[in-house]
């Protein structure tokens, strides 16, 4: 494999590692503050895909509203799902919230395929254009799109925690909630707005992916997998490391298909099981992350 | 030493009734479909004995189940169509299963409640790419087809009186191994996990050991059951294999209860029957029966979030209270009357 070829599977690598660092950031928001890992992120990553096509196609929008109609209404029912499923198990217990999100992974998923269908769906680029090329690699213009998007939504999430009260208000509940809720600040609606805010990540990557990759119902499982895998990569609870993860995990997965591609033909049949080996091996040898300190669990 | 108390011989005929009440089925039901889909639900039992064990009584939850059903399925299908006799083929399933258990159960069970949940259904989905994919041992997306039926030396089970039989003696041994695991010392060591992990391990339950064990059994089990499937339909495909079948037994495990196993088997059959409603229930249209069956994962993932959030005891609870509401009722106007005879 000349230059131009691994350039080429990096730049892949790194497309990739966007949309799996905005699918991280989702699980890191919605585990600081509740202590739970929330199985249906990668189906707010679908549904961000499947409202663009929606509005695009069925309702016929301009793809300029389409695209932010799609993001703000999965962000919606990203806070619909934390009033109407998670708020409601009070104790807050991790294990039942966790089969929760489990539970409210599948009807989202099969609730999307009763409304749009079981075909895949496609979506234009966000703008028209030829691919650049740089050092011999082609990167399509909607590659740009979406490392633009990943950029602008880091921004914003970094000067939300830093420069706002809610920012503010979600960091003490990061550090303790119960301290948080004493201290005066209302728990319920940080966490209703970590699920509106994980939602509208995941959606942002799933709908900018969509013209590149078409969407389907069933996508939610596989990019959630991914996401998580970025997220506990980077060390679970930190956005920074999040992103870190998704990049590293992104460049790891394309590069081993390369290498892999160069050793034995047709192996790209076994890329999806790269990402799961990377996230056994993170989970069994450095559950802690890889940029974060372990601490021991105390009684 | 210590003389059974009557609600442990209650029990004991309870289960005896239970069996012969099962023995009975395929002289009453004269109708094939439906006594494949009776077949099928006890396939599905002994899987849920073995979950109904994991996350019932040791908290545990996995999301990666099928993966060991499918383990035990392709195992022993390849094996007897290499021309390995029956028993020995689904043996070699079950140990595969539990291998695969045991491989996976010795670095996750160290790991916290969530992480664990993750890495089960990491491994179901790694399973399910080698399923897919393996053609030289699972036929890839096509399956295995012409799986040889279920024999003894040369006799072979090919009735469904005979698989329904064969099944069910199966279920009645899984359901007597976990009530045994969980009347005995494994069993006290896994609620006291379930309690409070920690404070188990201050009192010297080797927690990890405990929960290494028990998830081994339980994929052994998934594994018998999903050799059981194998020869009976006769055919495989990955389909049968993925994170929603998973999914799907961990509902019947929440909705029957955690810590009681005859809430599982309930919840199991309901759950089980309800889309071939119509071919039970005399009156109802095959429109409805269509209709629950293209509705399936918004029902199952329904009753997964309402027992988790209304019932978190599930059915076993509802039961617990109905009874005490009932002896309450009954011994009422009796006050001072029987008493309990200790």
């Amino acid at each position: 494999v000349d230059t131009a070829g691994i350039l080429q599977f990096v730049v892949a690598g790194l497309k990739n590692g966007s949309i799996y660092a905005l699918v991280a950031l989702g699980f890191t928001i919605v585990y600081a503050s509740t202590n739970v890992i929330n199985f249906a992120q990668g189906e707010f990553y679908m549904l961000g895909g499947m409202l663009g096509v929606f509005a695009f196609s069925s309702l016929g929008l301009p793809l300029g509203l389409a695209v932010p109609v799609a993001v703000v209404a999965t962000a919606c029912i990203g806070a619909l799902v934390e009033i109407l499923f998670v708020r409601r198990r009070k104790d807050g217990e991790p294990m039942p919230l966790i089969i929760i999100t489990v539970g409210v992974s599948m009807l989202l998923a099969s609730q999307a395929r009763h409304w749009f269908g079981s075909d895949e769906l496609p979506l234009p680029p966000f703008t028209p254009g030829a691919s650049l090329s740089v050092g011999g690699a082609a990167i399509e213009v909607q590659t740009l799109w979406i490392w633009g998007l990943t950029i602008a939504a880091v921004a914003a999430l970094t000067l939300l925690y830093d420069r706002t009260r809610l920012g503010l208000a979600m960091r003490a509940c990061m550090q303790n909630r119960e301290a948080a809720r004493l201290m005066g600040i209302d728990t319920a609606w940080i966490v209703m707005m970590s699920f509106a805010l994980a939602a509208m990540l995941g959606a942002i990557g799933g709908v900018a992916v969509t013209p590149l990759t078409q969407t389907r119902f069933d996508i939610g499982t596989g990019i959630a997998i991914k996401g998580f895998a970025a997220a506990i990569l980077g060390g679970l609870g930190n956005p920074l490391a999040a992103v870190a993860g998704g990049l590293v995990l992104g460049l790891v997965e394309s590069l081993s298909i390369a290498a892999l591609s160069t050793v034995a033909q047709g192996s790209s049949t076994y890329k999806d099981a790269i990402a799961i080996a990377v996230l056994l091996l993170v989970l069994f040898l450095r559950p802690q992350g890889l940029f974060v300190r372990a601490t021991k669990e105390k009684v | 030493m210590h003389r059974p108390d009557r609600s442990t011989v209650l029990r004991a005929a309870a289960a005896i009734a239970g069996v012969a009440l099962v023995a009975c089925v395929p002289f009453v039901v004269q109708d094939r479909y439906l006594l494949r889909i009776l077949t099928l639900v006890g396939i599905n039992l002994v899987v849920v004995s073995g979950l109904s064990l994991l996350f019932g009584y040791a908290g545990q939850v996995s999301l990666g189940h099928a993966a060991f059903v499918g383990i035990g399925a392709y195992g022993s299908a390849y094996l007897s169509k290499a021309g390995w006799p029956w028993l020995l083929a689904v043996s070699a399933g079950v140990a595969l299963a539990a291998a695969g258990g045991l491989l996976l159960a010795m670095p996750s069970l160290r790991l916290k409640g969530h992480y664990l949940a993750m890495a089960t259904l990491g491994f179901g989905e790694i399973m399910f790419v080698f399923f897919d994919n393996a053609e030289a041992i699972t036929g890839g997306s096509d399956g295995l087809q012409q799986i040889p039926p279920a024999s003894f030396g040369p006799f072979q089970v090919t009735t469904p009186e005979g698989n329904f039989w064969l099944v069910w003696a199966f279920v009645c041994v899984s359901l007597l191994l976990v009530h045994n695991v969980v009347r005995r010392r494994p069993g006290r060591a896994l609620r006291a996990i379930h309690g409070s992990e920690m404070g188990a391990t201050a009192c010297g339950v080797d927690t990890v050991r405990a929960k290494i064990e028990v998830f081994v059994v339980s994929a052994a089990l998934a594994g018998l059951a999903g050799a059981l499937m194998a020869h009976y339909i006769g055919s495989l495909s990955p389909a049968s294999f993925t994170l929603h079948r998973s999914v799907v037994f961990l509902t019947m495990v929440a909705l029957g209860g955690s810590g009681s196993l005859f809430g599982s088997v309930a919840a199991t059959v309901l759950l089980t029957l309800l889309p071939y409603v119509d071919s039970i229930v005399p009156g109802v249209s095959r429109q409805v029966a269509g209709f629950l069956q293209d509705w399936e994962p918004d029902i199952y993932a329904l009753v997964l979030i309402s027992v988790m959030l209304f019932l978190p005891r599930g059915l076993a609870g509802v039961g617990r209270t109905v009874a005490a509401r009932a002896r309450e009722w009954v011994a009422r106007p009796a006050a001072g009357g029987e008493g309990s005879a200790t």
